[in-house]
């Protein structure tokens, strides 16, 4: 009996060593805004990016990148530095994952980016252009770290542009620190009701497109 | 009579101690579970959601605002001198919560001394002394990379993962070790209720198949029939001569900085205040030492109390007791060789 409590107590410790979820806190802060990029067709070709990343993390990007002026860096110094984020960004499959009537789509690699240094803060931009261009009737894209390492936000302001996309398109959005979902009408037609229901997972900074 | 008793009690034993590993193994694959599944395009799951709840989620706040503070009080600090004041302040409590989140440094501190049945004020020492080196780690990197060689971050970074693997591989190969000679403590005592070993034997096998991947504890059990010489025995681990096995402990964790200091010592080093980041850092450390130490000694604790429950000195008490400290030493190795493949997702190091 009494080993059997020594069990039980050891038991109750082991979950508080173990390395459970190993979430994160962020170290990294990203501001975001997106354009989703449509064909004439009416089906989305891809998503342009611009990350504007926080100050601590913006000066050790910096670090060790010369520069003409002390303080300002053109996107030419700043190619190289382009180039490493868009490549590291692969890995976490550019922390952007989208899904058109529910079927996930694949993206190519980025093409089009750049860094812009303004203010103290680097913004990074970059285009991901869907592998195939997809006509749907609901399109859904998440920007997020699911270890949590980078926390992105949704700009404040304009968070979404829908370019060249058809009339009838109309965006929503999901903040992640509310939990709430506050719809954002930019189409002209009024906010259609009908697909939206399925918010199951309340996943961070969600995107969707509803085109009827 | 009797040894129909000691038959009854060895088997309670084989399956109390199969149960262990089992649950161990079970936590363990859990949480790989859930780490395999957050991976990016693996499919984002519904708890992926990064506001998590409770006390870890109240941490991780907690952790955010601190770390988020201190870039503007180091901004601060460059007109206003006694800005920096407060940023010790903010890098304290930040080291102490930032441990108190899940980790691997204190679940490999706990293990060992569990394991090697040290005392809580060895263990103490070590939070302490694997903290500062962490700090001590993380001041050298930036210190030689950004402010002497004016490297970039893209090559800090690399000399960080290369820290990085360099420490698992420190941490699993000094699982390893623990689980040889604990293996060999474990397995005598098997063997004394002379009774009882066949079936404990047997149970001990079931118990572990599970368990032991990368050790052969199979063939260790032959080897004993066959006159292998062990491994000291526990009460020789403990005591002066340990202490080289503890420095061991802390270069394998302390040998990893934290990805948090290296981000603020970089940012410190370009608003003209290095000096102030270096002392962030260490102050860091302290907080985290704390934290850690706590830890260490509460698991200390629980096994000191695991071993008064379980009674006697020797027999099943000790029979019991060499075999929690087996899994302690078994968990070192696990942490070692999750961590080095990537099935323990630790704190990410900045490389983007």
């Amino acid at each position: 009996m009494r080993r059997l409590l020594a069990l039980l107590l050891l038991l109750a410790g082991v979950p508080a060593l173990g390395p459970r979820a190993a979430q994160a806190h962020p170290h990294v802060w990203v501001t975001s805004t997106s354009e989703l990029i449509y064909a004439p067709d009416g089906s989305i070709t891809g998503v342009r990016h611009a990350w504007t990343f926080d100050d601590m993390f913006s000066t050790y990007a910096l670090q060790g990148i010369e520069s003409k002026t002390k303080g300002v860096y053109s996107h030419e110094e700043l190619a190289p530095l382009a180039q490493t984020n868009v490549e590291s960004l692969k890995e976490f499959a550019y922390f952007t994952f989208a899904k058109a009537d529910g079927k996930k789509q694949k993206f190519l690699d980025p093409v089009d980016y750049f860094l812009e240094y303004k203010g103290g803060s680097l913004t990074l931009h970059f285009t991901l252009p869907l592998k195939t261009p997809v006509k749907s009737k609901e399109l859904a894209l998440e920007v997020f770290d699911p270890s949590f390492f980078v926390d992105f936000k949704l700009a404040d302001k304009d968070p979404v542009k829908l370019v060249g996309a058809p009339a009838a398109c109309q965006v929503s959005l999901q903040r992640p620190t509310d939990g709430t979902i506050s719809a954002q009408k930019l189409g002209e037609q009024n906010f259609l009701n009908g697909d939206n229901s399925n918010f199951g997972a309340m996943f961070a900074n969600k995107i969707t497109v509803a085109c009827p | 009579m009797t040894s129909l008793r000691t038959w009854r009690q060895g088997l309670a034993q084989g399956l109390a101690i199969g149960v262990l590993a089992v649950a161990a193994v079970l936590l363990l694959d859990g949480a790989m579970h859930v780490l395999m599944a957050q991976t990016p395009f693996g499919g984002p799951r519904p708890s992926a959601e990064p506001q998590v709840g409770g006390i870890v989620g109240w941490l991780l706040s907690k952790q955010s605002e601190f770390y988020r503070e201190m870039s503007s009080t180091i901004r601060a600090a460059k007109s206003d001198g006694s800005a920096v004041w407060t940023l010790l302040a903010i890098s304290f409590a930040y080291g102490i919560f930032h441990a108190a989140g899940p980790g691997h440094g204190k679940a490999v501190i706990s293990s060992y001394l569990v394991a090697n049945q040290e005392t809580a004020r060895r263990g103490i020492a070590l939070s302490f002394a694997s903290a500062l080196m962490q700090s001590l780690v993380a001041v050298v990197i930036v210190g030689i990379g950004a402010w002497l060689l004016n490297a970039t971050a893209k090559t800090m970074c690399g000399a960080e993962k290369t820290i990085e693997i360099a420490s698992y591989a420190l941490i699993a190969a000094f699982g390893a070790r623990l689980v040889w000679t604990k293996g060999g403590g474990f397995v005598r005592s098997l063997q004394r209720p002379q009774p009882a070993l066949a079936i404990v034997a047997a149970m001990h096998h079931h118990g572990h198949d599970h368990h032991d991947h990368g050790h052969d504890h199979g063939d260790h059990v032959h080897d004993e029939h066959c006159g292998h010489s062990h491994g000291p025995e526990p009460s020789e681990l403990a005591g002066p001569g340990g202490w080289r096995r503890g420095f061991g402990a802390i270069f394998a964790v302390g040998l990893r900085p934290c990805s948090g200091a290296i981000l603020v010592l970089v940012f410190a080093l370009a608003q003209g205040l290095f000096w102030a980041g270096i002392a962030a850092t260490f102050v860091m450390g302290i907080g985290t030492a704390i934290t850690v130490a706590a830890i260490a000694v509460m698991a200390v604790s629980a096994r000191d109390v695991a071993r008064r429950l379980s009674g006697a000195k020797e027999g099943g008490g000790a029979l019991f007791m060499r075999g929690v400290e087996f899994a302690a030493a078994g968990l070192v190795l696990l942490f070692g060789v999750g961590l080095l493949f990537g099935y323990l997702a630790a704190e990410r190091v900045t490389c983007f």
